[in-house]
Parts: structure tokens; C-alpha cells; sequence
């Protein structure tokens, strides 16, 4: 009972408009106003203890990090290394740019700054080599998803705040799932190419693969940081963040030279406003399950789902469409915020590997990146090709398709998630 | 009133940055440390510090950083809500909705900060410390009040601006540093 007035009175006021972090905080004060007799004056010390937590801390770092390098001079050294490698194919233009998408996102860790930065680049050259406007605009737009899948990526980190589950067994098991899909993604755009006859390149040779190669490394090497450093026991995860960040910074104004040091503060400035917004959210959004724990409404839920003998294949296929229909509201960090901590004691108490469920929610927010009616890489497509929301979402079809088959072929062959993460980790020692 | 926004403005932005800045040095200071033990010769000079504090400052300051930074962020428009249905209303009607949503905002970080008040007072009698730093809890806590009550103060300010002019701060997350194309989301 209980549980449904929090919900609907939730949803109610999200649909106002109002900013989720506030419709989440209003809620759990009513609620203890009228509802209960715990003292109001709790909330105000679980916002701050909330966030006492250094794994949290991890967020702001990763954000800082991927500030630093979301450059158009990173985008373009992703550009022309991954067209000396796979421009020579048909299609080979396009495929550099799934391919570059795939790199630049891992680094910056935004999916619409990264369908910017390589789709301003690679539209107009694709266009002017004879490709479809769409074809360019469908292939770019949704390898910008990627970057949430292939570490280091926020959206893991916040759901292993939310479930306690470890961070780098998720960055590990990102790996694998992220590669496959950006292979299939780079394999669907060569067998479209190749039947439409699309323009190939120039091989390039050893020497531009080798020089292309060293000039991109710096960027790339940010991921080795965070990987390398956490699995080699280096550091913890928040560590590893937070040397990423000092590594960026160094990459940014003293290798690359993309950026002077007086442009520093404005980085600085761009991801605190970014990292306190997530903050915030979470904040509220550990208030309220905390709400929802109190109340024990995870627990009813499992309970009932328990008993309803509802499969495990039901139920993964229920998540998956409960989350593609949550990602038309909301931004991939508050979903996972919001419905995590009630999707995750279910999938537990069904037997779900931990880290299987992390990876499956977290290619479903790739997905509501992409999809209609307002995933945020259309618009952002939508906006720097010029073109119509509806042309554009035709245009990102054939990928959405495969995106969503792909979905459902990690949701059910689990080992392509566990199988990297179970190697690397059940090594003795 | 104007020059007070401004003054305002400014120490809310350089707060914000430097707490990330600081945080971030604080760490990886305390990486290096670490590791540099292994190296005589450095060793001998820093193996008297003990950094033990650093993990617990960090967390202080990403919350002092993420209070002040949320009321930054009501200034840039950076905290978003599901506006699909407000989307659809006719101009009126959105004008109503988008104030109500606005002076929401005012209302839960104006509670908020009373209660953070309440709170704050209430721990200046124990005489609470942190666990490393040994810093009065009270003054680490402050950060709830004083972050909340900015933070009502830019929704009204916000508000007051979009029942004058109709505008509304928004921000871009498509923005990318050196380049030519801009989108808007």
C-alpha cells in the first residue's frame, strides 16, 4: 500500500517537469511528513552522509577526466587512427568512424559529445566521398553509445555504488561485451557498404598506421591507467580515477597542447557542474531507498516475483523493457539510480550474476541513447547533420535493430559478460 | 543587489573549481606517496608524512564541491527533469508549470537548509570530531545549510528571471571544446 503511494506520488511529480533529483527529495519528506514518525530532520543528515563514501568519489574524477580530453584535436588523432587501420575496407570512412566512436567515447565518457565531436568531423567527409547523408548520420549516431559500455564509464561506477557490487569486476566485464558490439556495429556497416558499392580508401601504409598510431596513444592509454591499475591492485578504483584526471590533464596542456593552462579553470568549473549534478541526484536517490528499504518494498517485490514462479528468462525480458521505456524520460545515471536498487534484490534473489545484471542495464542505456522518440544521440545526430528528427531515426534504424538483438543476446548467453571478469578474478592469489 | 550577485557568483564558481582541483591533488598526492616508498632517496624525505587524512579530505571536499556545485548548477540549467508533457502544453500553461517546478525547488532546498540549520546546530553542542582530520563535525556539515540555501536562492532567482523575461538557463551536453560545430540539445 504504502509503497504505491510513494510511486505514484513520484511519477507524479516527475511528470511536472521538475528536476528528478527534486521530485525524488519531495517525495521521501512528504512521505515521512505524513506517513511516518521518523524525525524530518534525518533527511538533512542523510544528504550529507549520503555521499560519505570514497567510492563514490570515483564519479567526479572520471568526469574531470573525460572533460579534459572531450577535444575536437582528441577527435580528430581518434579519426585518423582508426582510418589508417579500417579505411582501406569498403565502406572504410564509416567504419573508421564507428571505430573512432568507439575510442573517443571510452575516453571522454559522453555519448552526445562524442556524436559531435566525430560526427562534425565525419559527415560532411562522408557526404562529400558519396555516401547517403543518412547512412553517415545512422552509423556515427549510434556508435556514439558505446562509450558507456567500454570502461571507464559512469554509469558502471554509479551502478556499483547503488548495489555494492565491485567496480572493476564491471570494467572488466565491460570489455568484452563493448569490443563484440563495436565489431558488429563495424561488420553490419561493411556488409551494407560492400552491397552498395560504397567508396573504399587508399590502404594506408605501415608508416601513417605506426605515426597515427603514437599520436592517438596518449589519449588511449587513459584506458590502460584505470584498467591496468585497478585489476594490477595499483589502486582502488577512486585512485584510479583520480590519477586518470591528473593523466588527462597532463595529456591535454603539455602533450597534445589542445589546451592552454588558462583554460584549465573552465574545465574544472564544467565538470564540478556536471559531477554536483549527479551528486545531487544520488543523494536524493539514496534518500529514497533508503525510503523504499525502510518501508521494505525491494523485499515485497522479490517476494511476490518469488512467488508468481516467474522465470528468470520472464523477468530479464520484463527488466529490459522496463528500462528501454525508462530510458524515454531519463538520462541513463538516473535510471540506474532509480531503478537499480528495486530491479537488483529481485534479479538476486532469481539467481542473476551480479555483474551480468550491471552489464545488461547498462546496454540498455546505450540503447535509450539511441532510440526513438528521444533518445539524446537522435537529437544531437539530428541537430549537427541537419536533418529532420524523424529522417534522423529512420536513418539510425537498421543499428537500433541490431543494437536490440544484441541486447538480447547478452541478456541471455550471461558468460559473454563473466566470462573475461570470472578468468581474470578467480586466479589464486 | 547587482554587484552582490556578482560577488556571488564568482565565489560560488572559484569555490566549486577549486575543491575539484584540490581534491584531485590531495589523491594523487597520496598515490605517489605511496609509491614512492620504494624509492630511497625521496623516501627519506616523506616517509615522516603520514596521508592517511587524504581519503577522508577528498570525501569532504567532493560534498562541499557537490553543494555549491548543485546550486551552480541551478544557474546553468543543468538539472533536468522528465519535460515531455510539459513539452506539449500550450504556452500559458507551460509558463504555469515550469514556475511551479522552479519555486518546488526553492521550496525543498529552502527546508533543507532549515533542517541542515537545525542539524548543525544540534551538533555544535556534542563536540563531534572526524575520525583523521579531527575537524569539528559541526563545520563539515555545514556544507548542507549553506550549499541548500544558495541553492533555493538560485531557484528564486531563476524563477524570478522566467516570470520576467521568459528565458531559462539550459545547458548543452553536446559541448566540445575546439570545435567548429555546436549542437543544441
Amino acid at each position: 500500500m504504502n509503497g504505491w503511494i510513494i510511486f505514484i506520488l513520484l511519477i507524479l511529480l516527475m511528470l511536472t517537469g521538475m528536476p528528478i533529483s527534486i521530485a525524488l527529495g519531495l517525495t521521501v519528506l512528504s512521505f515521512l511528513f505524513f506517513m511516518t514518525d521518523l524525525p524530518a530532520e534525518l533527511v538533512s543528515q542523510r544528504l550529507f552522509t549520503g555521499l560519505d563514501q570514497f567510492a563514490i568519489m570515483a564519479i567526479p574524477f572520471f568526469i574531470l577526466a573525460g572533460t579534459f580530453l572531450t577535444h575536437g584535436g582528441v577527435a580528430k588523432r581518434m579519426i585518423r587512427f582508426a582510418t589508417a587501420l579500417v579505411g582501406h575496407f569498403y565502406g572504410g570512412l564509416a567504419m573508421a568512424g564507428v571505430f573512432a566512436c568507439a575510442l573517443f567515447a571510452a575516453v571522454s565518457g559522453s555519448s552526445p559529445a562524442t556524436v559531435v565531436a566525430i560526427g562534425a568531423i565525419l559527415i560532411p567527409a562522408m557526404e562529400k566521398q558519396g555516401y547517403p547523408r543518412k547512412f553517415g548520420v545512422g552509423s556515427i549516431g549510434t556508435a556514439g553509445a558505446l562509450g558507456i559500455l567500454i570502461p571507464p564509464s559512469i554509469v558502471m561506477v554509479i551502478y556499483s555504488v547503488s548495489t555494492n557490487t565491485s567496480v572493476g569486476k564491471l570494467f572488466i566485464a565491460g570489455i568484452m561485451p563493448g569490443i563484440l558490439l563495436a565489431a558488429l556495429l563495424m561488420g553490419i556497416t561493411w556488409v551494407v557498404a560492400k552491397r552498395n558499392d560504397y567508396p573504399r580508401m587508399e590502404r594506408a601504409g605501415l608508416k601513417e598506421i605506426w605515426a597515427s598510431f603514437w599520436d592517438a596513444i596518449w589519449g588511449l592509454l587513459l584506458i590502460v591507467v584505470v584498467i591496468g591499475g585497478i585489476y594490477g591492485g595499483v589502486f582502488t578504483p577512486t585512485e584510479a580515477a583520480a590519477v586518470s584526471a591528473v593523466y588527462a590533464f597532463v595529456v591535454a596542456v603539455f602533450v597534445y597542447r589542445d589546451m592552454k593552462l588558462s583554460d584549465v579553470p573552465k574545465v574544472l568549473l564544467d565538470s564540478a557542474n556536471t559531477s554536483a549534478m549527479l551528486l545531487y541526484i544520488i543523494t536524493n536517490a539514496i534518500l529514497f531507498s533508503f525510503l523504499l528499504t525502510s518501508e521494505n518494498i525491494p523485499q515485497a517485490m522479490a517476494q511476490w516475483i518469488v512467488d508468481k514462479q516467474l522465470s528468470v528468462w520472464v523477468f530479464l525480458l520484463g527488466v529490459n523493457i522496463l528500462l528501454l521505456v525508462a530510458g524515454n524520460f531519463m538520462e541513463p545515471s538516473s535510471i540506474v539510480l532509480l531503478l537499480a536498487p528495486i530491479l537488483f534484490p529481485v534479479a538476486m534473489k532469481l539467481g542473476v550474476d551480479p555483474i551480468h545484471f550491471g552489464i545488461v542495464m547498462t546496454i540498455n542505456m546505450e540503447v535509450g541513447l539511441i532510440h526513438p522518440p528521444v533518445g539524446l544521440n537522435l537529437y544531437v545526430a539530428s541537430n549537427i547533420a541537419k536533418m529532420g528528427l524523424t529522417e534522423t531515426t529512420l536513418a539510425f534504424a537498421p543499428w537500433i535493430v541490431v543494437m536490440v538483438l544484441y541486447l538480447l543476446l547478452v541478456t541471455y548467453v550471461p558468460q559473454i559478460a563473466t566470462w573475461l571478469p570470472n578468468l581474470v578474478y578467480a586466479r589464486p592469489g | 543587489m547587482r554587484t552582490f550577485n556578482r560577488v556571488l557568483d564568482h565565489l560560488e564558481e572559484w569555490l566549486v573549481a577549486s575543491f575539484m582541483a584540490l581534491a584531485t591533488v590531495v589523491i594523487f598526492i597520496s598515490v605517489l606517496h605511496r609509491y614512492t616508498a620504494d624509492v630511497p632517496w625521496i623516501w627519506q624525505y616523506t616517509q615522516h608524512l603520514s596521508l592517511t587524512w587524504a581519503q577522508e579530505l577528498c570525501i569532504y571536499l567532493f560534498i562541499w564541491m557537490a553543494k555549491f556545485g548543485a546550486a551552480y548548477g541551478v544557474r546553468t540549467g543543468i538539472h533536468v527533469g522528465v519535460d515531455v508533457l510539459v513539452r506539449l502544453l500550450e504556452p500559458g500553461k507551460r509558463r504555469f508549470w515550469i514556475t511551479f517546478d522552479l519555486l518546488a525547488g526553492a521550496f525543498f532546498t529552502g527546508l533543507i537548509a532549515v533542517l541542515g540549520g537545525l542539524f548543525v546546530w544540534r551538533m555544535t553542542g556534542t563536540g563531534q570530531v572526524s575520525p583523521d582530520l579531527e575537524l569539528p563535525m559541526w563545520i563539515v556539515y555545514l556544507a548542507v545549510p549553506l550549499g541548500s540555501s544558495l541553492m533555493c536562492y538560485r531557484f528564486l532567482q531563476v524563477c524570478w528571471r522566467f516570470r520576467r523575461t521568459g528565458e531559462l538557463p539550459s545547458h548543452s551536453q553536446a559541448h566540445v571544446e575546439g570545435m567548429e560545430v555546436q549542437a543544441r540539445t
